[in-house]
């Protein structure tokens, strides 16, 4: 009950304040835009806004950027279905068949069940946040451990194998390839070059928003460029009409499952909400009767991802909220804005300012519940974008991919790794294998890499630790079970273990 | 919420308080001009400053501290552009490509100085750059969680790790040869303890294994973790210091605790190349230690547990920082069998 009066005081003292008001409308607003516009992100409007959130209060510099956060996620999905361009990482598994949707004539249901799932998915989280910040950040960093963290990202891995590819071999390829991709860089342990090949910038490791704009964004293009030349290009099919409700209720438990999977994906710090959304997905395609339909166009496959990634968002500020540990980049923007205030997000936040804590959980409630609102008129105009003919839209989506590859670092490699990956994308694709897969082995090769180091060094190099640890043992089971049924499906059952063409 | 109202909270925090009142008092950078011109117009266009660094963390934030206590002097504006990854490797190059011509700075960490320690094709701080000024210089500590009741203090922690053999754990970061890895073999070589290290290249989740209890304790500067400090959830029970500051006067240093080794510091600071024109650096050293002592400045590094031990050098106290620095880890690296290029 306390925590709905103080629901209630955060929300009156958030629309009570016309500068709030503003503030908050201004972050709504620009986290879809800068979302939905490709090449740039959620992570550009907070990068620029940064310095000016020193001359906000504290409460609405934490309340535009968790509202931006909100609504970032969701703003990202809408390109993923129109262009195959992911706003943000977290959207990837949104275009596995949110764009073949739309190359199916289906966009505005496409669109309509992001903007619903995205809703759905970051009013729970928001829900379940203010009701046990605290004692889930406990849980979550004494249960979760490097032990546990890469168990769960084996047991990620395992599943995404056979997503998107059209054999075991080639999904397991797929996988295989972005791990090898993770490793050019620094390696975790003892801090020493690898694979740079005397490269400076290497050194730094290839990053993977230059990665997912290669591969997903300019190889499609160079494969529509083909059907162009071909003359067997077919222009998307424009389509405003939004799913029936009957539609998505029939999605309902894949709703249920993929906000809880994003919601405890976001709860741990460093993971977040990209692993929430291709787990989502991934068990979306594990549990469906319909697996083949998966990559082909498939609202369910929207609806998992979309509603995991947001369910994320409320739960990624509960470590940085109640411990002070980001779990991304634009949770780790926000702890720069507390420290512009002299305030560090943490413990204290809660005891010293519970006006700040509500007034954010309540903006970023009504952030979730205002995508509802804008995101549907926002996806009505938007879907119009489909009807510049190609030969416009392809240039200007390369020209805001190139600005959105150099914009991560500053670096010119990284347009270079872009149209790399855009090329090895168009024949990987056409030869069956998954860039999906290619990019969750290089999301996930870096954390697994990374916390497998860490698990040997705590388990003192011996992997019997694990035996002792039930939650990874669990995990590591299920990740040798999924794989074994693949393996079985692949070689017993004599049907390809294709999901779909992603 | 105020700050002063946030900072009662805490016995550390009430000991800063009364700290800033002396900084504010008087600063290193006072007797220098309150304006000086730029050498033929000089700078005629905004300046740019590359950060090896994401803008979150330390350096990005001490970048942006400074960058605007530098244009509220001036008047000329500075473009941060951040080149993060490989421990700043990625940004030194790019700095070192660009033009030598006093319009982009380099915000850098002791980093420089220890990468050029190891391999010294790398850019020697003191030399291939001139420091303008070097605006933060920290201590480390070693942390356990105050509710920690396996050991209390420093001598009982040290002899329950001995017990452990070689199975105690301690959250650090990751790099070989870095600041925290080379302090930790000097504790563990004094003391003859064993204890894994586990490497953890972001601050979050470091702290978050030892506030989770994943890990033992943790290696750490005290700026870093002080919402866990003023929380209450984390206690330091070595300062890694000869003579620890007032704020941390019941924290043994290493006098109290028998560690006889000259402790490495953590600092950051403002460079520009050495190849830049000489009265367009003279201004640039002007701005940048003057903008140290803007008010604003000041209360930065003040949040940031910054001004607990001298954190200001000049031109010449960075250089000679900077040169003992390399040397230091010049000899620590030979006795570990780290190859000295």
């Amino acid at each position: 009950m306390d925590a709905f009066n103080n629901f209630l005081t955060g929300t009156v003292t958030l629309f009570s304040d016309p500068v709030g008001v503003l503030i908050f409308f201004g972050g709504v607003v620009g986290g879809m835009l800068f979302g939905a516009i490709p090449g740039v992100s959620m992570l550009t409007l907070a990068a620029i806004l940064l310095p000016f959130t020193a001359h906000l209060s504290p409460e609405h510099g934490i309340m535009l950027f968790s509202v931006i956060y909100c609504t970032g996620v969701y703003g990202g999905a809408i390109t993923a279905i129109l262009f195959n361009i992911p706003g943000a990482p977290e959207n990837a598994p949104t275009a596995f068949d949110g764009y073949p949707m739309t190359q199916n004539g289906e966009a505005g249901k496409a669109v309509g069940a992001a903007v619903m799932c995205s809703a759905i998915g970051g009013v729970a989280s928001c829900i379940v946040m203010m009701a046990a910040t605290a004692a889930i950040a406990d849980w979550a960093i004494s249960a979760f451990g490097p032990p546990e963290i890469f168990a769960l990202v084996f047991f990620g891995l395992a599943v995404a194998a056979s997503v998107g590819a059209k054999s075991f071999w080639k999904g397991w390829l797929s996988i295989m390839a972005g791990l090898m991709i993770a490793v050019v860089g620094l390696d975790p342990v003892g801090g020493l070059e690898r694979y740079n090949f005397d490269m400076p910038y290497l050194a730094a490791g290839i990053h993977f928003i230059p990665t997912i704009l290669g591969f997903f964004a300019v190889s499609e293009i160079f494969v529509q460029a083909e059907k162009k030349a071909t003359g067997s290009y077919n222009a998307p099919k424009l389509s405003v009409a939004f799913p029936t409700f009957k539609e998505l209720w029939q999605h309902k438990i894949a709703v249920v499952r993929s906000a809880i999977i994003g919601f405890f994906c976001g709860v741990l710090p460093g993971i977040g909400a990209t692993l929430a959304a291709f787990m989502g997905y991934n068990e979306a395609v594990r549990w469906s009767k319909d697996k083949e339909g998966f990559g082909k166009g498939k609202m369910e496959g929207v609806i998992s991802s979309e509603t995991a990634n947001n369910a994320a968002t409320g739960a990624a500020m509960i470590p940085l909220l109640a411990l002070g540990l980001p779990g991304g980049a634009l949770t780790a923007m926000m702890v720069g804005v507390f420290q512009m205030h002299d305030m560090e997000p943490g413990p204290l936040v809660f005891l010293n300012s519970p006006d700040l804590v509500w007034v954010v959980f309540a903006a970023m409630f009504f952030a979730n519940l205002s995508i509802l609102l804008v995101g549907f008129l926002e996806a009505k105009t938007i879907v119009n974008l489909l009807r510049i003919p190609f030969q416009y839209l392809a240039p200007l989506i390369l020209l805001l991919a190139t600005v959105g590859a150099y914009a991560v670092r500053g670096l010119t490699i990284d347009v270079v790794v872009m149209f790399v990956a855009g090329v090895a994308g168009f024949f990987l694709r056409r030869s069956g294998y998954s860039v999906a897969g290619i990019v969750l082995g290089l999301i996930l090769g870096k954390i697994g890499e990374q916390t497998f180091a860490q698990a040997m060094q705590m388990l003192h190099f011996e992997f019997s630790g694990f035996l002792n640890r039930p939650i990874a043992l669990g995990l590591l089971i299920a990740g040798f079970i999924t794989i074994l049924a693949s393996v079985y499906g692949a070689f017993f059952k004599k049907q390809p273990a294709s999901t779909g063409t992603a | 919420m105020t700050v002063k109202k946030y900072l009662l909270n805490a016995s550390v925090a009430l000991a800063m308080s009364a700290m800033a009142g002396h900084a504010a008092a008087e600063c290193a950078t006072d007797s220098l001009p309150a304006s000086m011109d730029g050498p033929g117009g000089y700078p005629e266009r905004a300046l740019t400053m590359i950060v090896p660094y994401g803008p979150a963390g330390g350096s990005g934030q001490v970048a942006q501290a400074m960058a605007e206590a530098v244009t509220g002097l001036t008047d000329v504006s500075i473009n941060r552009d951040h080149k993060p990854g490989g421990s700043g490797t990625v940004g030194m190059t790019a700095y070192m490509a660009a033009p030598a011509d006093g319009y982009t700075v380099l915000e850098h960490i002791d980093d420089a100085a220890s990468a050029h320690a190891l391999d010294s094709s790398k850019p020697n701080p003191a030399e291939d750059l001139i420091p303008l000024v070097t605006s933060q210089i920290t201590f480390s500590q070693i942390y356990i969680r105050t509710e920690e009741d396996r050991f209390t203090d420093w001598a009982s922690f040290v002899e329950w790790v001995k017990a452990q053999d070689g199975k105690a754990t301690i959250a650090n970061v990751s790099k070989e040869g870095s600041m925290e890895r080379v302090t930790m073999k000097f504790i563990t070589d004094a003391t003859g303890m064993q204890i894994q290290q586990i490497s953890f290249d972001k601050g979050a989740p470091r702290y978050g294994a030892l506030a989770g209890g994943q890990v033992d304790a943790l290696f750490e500067q005290p700026g870093d973790v002080r919402s866990f400090l003023d929380a209450g959830k984390f206690k330091p029970i070595l300062t890694i210091l000869k003579e620890a500051p007032d704020a941390f006067a019941d924290v043994p240093d290493l006098v109290d605790a028998g560690l006889d080794f000259e402790p490495l510091l953590r600092f950051r600071g403002f460079y520009v190349n050495a190849g830049a024109p000489e009265d367009r650096v003279e201004w640039l050293k002007w701005a940048f230690q003057k903008a140290y002592c803007q008010e604003d400045y000041q209360a930065y590094n003040e949040s940031k547990f910054m001004t607990l031990i001298d954190s200001y050098r000049d031109t010449d106290g960075s250089k000679d920082l900077i040169t003992e620095t390399i040397g230091q880890y010049r000899a620590v690296y030979k006795t570990m069998g780290l190859e000295v290029k």
